[in-house]
């Protein structure tokens, strides 16, 4: 037997029934992380990588009655590794969408703004524009 | 996930937020519910753990048995946050993580 | 009228697409050693390739997620990069071969050596790319790779023993001459050259660039269920014509020539015409589509901008990454590797990484988030479970049967 088995014994009480809510809800890992992000018109911009939460209190006693958080805004960048690995990246290193830019989540996350607007796709631009586009053709549609 | 004794309850899984909290931008504020915890496999449930009628049932009974004893734990009950490691308040409530339909 | 020649034009390019080098390759190599005997193993490739295709095709249609973004969605980012590093490199070890293929078929119609040709070859690839529309691509080269029919024709014109051939197929043992490892390893190879990950990333993908919605279901599950058994038809009749050519004259396929072999024996110059056109065309149509489903996997995984329905400059990340691959392919092929070697363990490769992609399709084809009513049914759970265990079988047992029989050797 492994010893986190041990843990889980029938001493334990049941469970209380699932509950139900007054809004939609996301499980972050099923409903939000690794989905595809797509802007306004549809052009996929990301994928989650990662979620940044409004001020957690990490690292003391929470008082009872502190507000729960709530998600800041979606984040996409080296934040791949460090959630395999573990550890955080230096914070200005993230590209971040606001949580008031986001249209809707479904099986996509769909955000109300043209992604061209944001800096998370500057290197899409910049491969557009140094490579991409001065190849010839890079500007038609293929016919 | 540890208890108000320091006994290991098992690995968080994931975070459960719901849309209610103020308006900001087309949508609500999504405010943290809580934690999914399982006591066996920090591996996910992909997909399975949060309905009743999944298919392929065999893939769906195979995985739930594998989070058996899976539950939500409230934000209210969270005592203290850790890097890795999240201590909880005594007499804290345990709750079948099942996600049911918003409409049944 | 229009819709029965669509459902016509379907089909056909289905047939023409299903045969790249891998099963050229594959089919002619175990044709020439084991006969018919592992016939058998096409048609459980060819159901497998028809269920997971299917599935796959569904789910972009429904939902508009292609099959990476799937895969790094169910699989989070540990099992989801893992996955795409393998597909990934198997990806670009089959584009490699289906390059060095249209290369050696060109020398065969016109013995220019085959380093002249890889390329043009692999320049042509690019600019069908970056220049012609997807639904031209694929029917012109579906259309043209029909051309390979012609090893059914020649196996008419050889008149063979057919109630032989019936009980090699229909009663298969090892033949004496072959080990029954060797006879496992190729069954898993042949398994693998049938049900190549990059076609269902190149399938579902091609459902979003040609924009699919529910309605369009119906017809695609005809071109799959249809096109790709007629194709398994003619992986067989390959197999069978060396089975009658080579096998007597205990010839050992290492090139290229020695697959025409058979149908030059059977219907002469003519003959040959058509199959090196039907070669080129089909090893051509692989090579675009292992190209794009290199730009798709990364894409996706990622979350770029993809899509040939997009100009090249706004997919741009998409595109620089297919040319970086096609330029890797060339520096592999300028050392001088035999491409039937590759191909060779591109196809078993294949078999290897299969179950990480059919797993999150097999979960997501299920899911009511994505699917609605539209979801798997009972009977194609029933089959696709079938197949789970069959992918996973083959997938574990490819790398030891590998190593115990010196990769088939």
């Amino acid at each position: 037997m492994t010893p986190r088995r041990k843990h889980f014994d029938a001493s334990l009480p049941e469970l209380e029934p699932a509950e139900r809510y007054a809004g939609q809800v996301l499980d972050a890992r099923l409903h939000l992380l690794d989905r595809q992000v797509l802007d306004r018109d549809d052009v996929p911009v990301q994928v989650v990588d990662d979620l940044e939460l409004s001020d957690v209190p990490f690292g003391e006693t929470i008082p009872a009655g502190t507000p729960a958080p709530v998600i800041a805004s979606i984040l996409s960048g080296p934040v791949l590794s460090t959630r395999m690995f573990g550890g955080r990246p230096p914070s200005s290193r993230f590209h971040r969408v606001s949580w008031d830019r986001i249209a809707e989540i479904g099986i996509a996350v769909r955000l109300g703004v043209a992604g061209s607007t944001l800096d998370v796709t500057w290197v899409e631009r910049w491969v557009r524009d140094r490579i991409i586009s001065r190849i010839p053709g890079g500007r038609h549609d293929p016919e | 996930m540890h208890d108000d004794e320091g006994r290991s309850l098992g690995t968080v899984i994931d975070a459960r937020f719901v849309l209610d909290g103020v308006p900001r931008g087309p949508l609500a504020d999504a405010r943290l519910v809580g934690f999914v915890v399982s006591p066996r496999t920090g591996s996910s449930f992909l997909g399975y753990e949060r309905h009743d009628d999944e298919r392929p049932a065999v893939l769906a009974t195979f995985l739930r048995w594998r989070h058996r004893g899976s539950f939500l734990v409230h934000w209210e009950d969270v005592a203290r946050l850790d890097e890795h490691r999240i201590v909880l308040r005594p007499g804290y409530r345990r709750i079948s993580p099942t996600l049911l339909d918003p409409a049944g | 009228m229009k819709r029965v020649l669509g459902v016509a034009l379907g089909v056909l390019t289905a047939i023409g697409g299903f045969l790249d080098i891998g099963d050229l390759v594959t089919n002619a190599v175990v044709g020439s050693r084991f006969g018919l005997s592992l016939a058998w193993v096409v048609l459980v490739g060819v159901v497998g390739i028809c269920l997971f295709a299917q599935m796959s095709g569904r789910v972009a249609a429904v939902s508009g997620r292609a099959t990476f973004e799937i895969i790094r969605e169910r699989l989070g980012p540990k099992a989801g990069l893992a996955n795409l590093s393998a597909s990934f490199l198997i990806n670009l070890l089959t584009l490699t071969a289906e390059i060095g293929g249209i290369a050696l078929a060109l020398q065969l119609a016109s013995s220019v050596a085959p380093d002249l040709w890889i390329p043009v070859a692999a320049f042509a690839v690019w600019l069908v790319i970056w220049r012609v529309k997807f639904s031209i691509m694929e029917n012109v080269t579906g259309l043209v790779g029909l051309c390979l029919i012609v090893f059914a024709v020649a196996l008419f014109l050889l008149g063979p023993d057919w109630s032989k051939l019936a009980e090699q197929a229909f009663a298969p043992s090892v033949p004496g001459s072959e080990s029954v490892g060797a006879y496992w390893y190729y069954a898993v190879a042949l398994f693998g050259a049938a049900m190549t990950p990059y076609e269902v990333f190149f399938f579902s993908s091609g459902a979003v660039e040609e924009k699919w919605k529910k309605k369009d279901i119906s017809q695609s599950r005809i071109n799959v269920l249809v096109g790709f058994p007629l194709g398994g038809v003619l992986s067989v009749a390959i197999a069978a014509c060396a089975t009658i050519v080579l096998l007597p004259r205990g010839i050992e396929v290492s090139s290229l020539s020695q697959i025409v072999l058979p149908v030059a024996e059977a219907g002469g110059k003519l003959a040959v015409a058509f199959v090196i056109v039907g070669i080129v065309a089909a090893t051509f149509g692989a090579a675009l589509e292992t190209t794009l489903s290199s730009g798709y996997t990364l894409a996706q995984f990622f979350g770029w901008s993809w899509g040939k329905f997009r100009k090249p400059a706004e997919a741009a990340r998409f595109h620089i990454a297919m040319i970086i691959c096609l330029l890797v392919g060339l520096g592999v092929l300028a050392t001088g590797v035999d491409p039937i070697l590759v191909t060779e363990y591109s196809v078993v490769f294949s078999a290897i990484a299969l179950p990480l992609t059919y797993l999150p399709i097999l979960i997501v084809a299920n899911d009511k988030q994505y699917m609605g009513d539209a979801r798997n049914g009972r009977v194609t759970n029933a089959f696709a479970l079938v197949y789970l265990v069959i992918i996973l079988v083959a997938s574990i047992a490819a790398i030891p049967l590998m190593i115990l029989t010196g990769a088939g050797a």
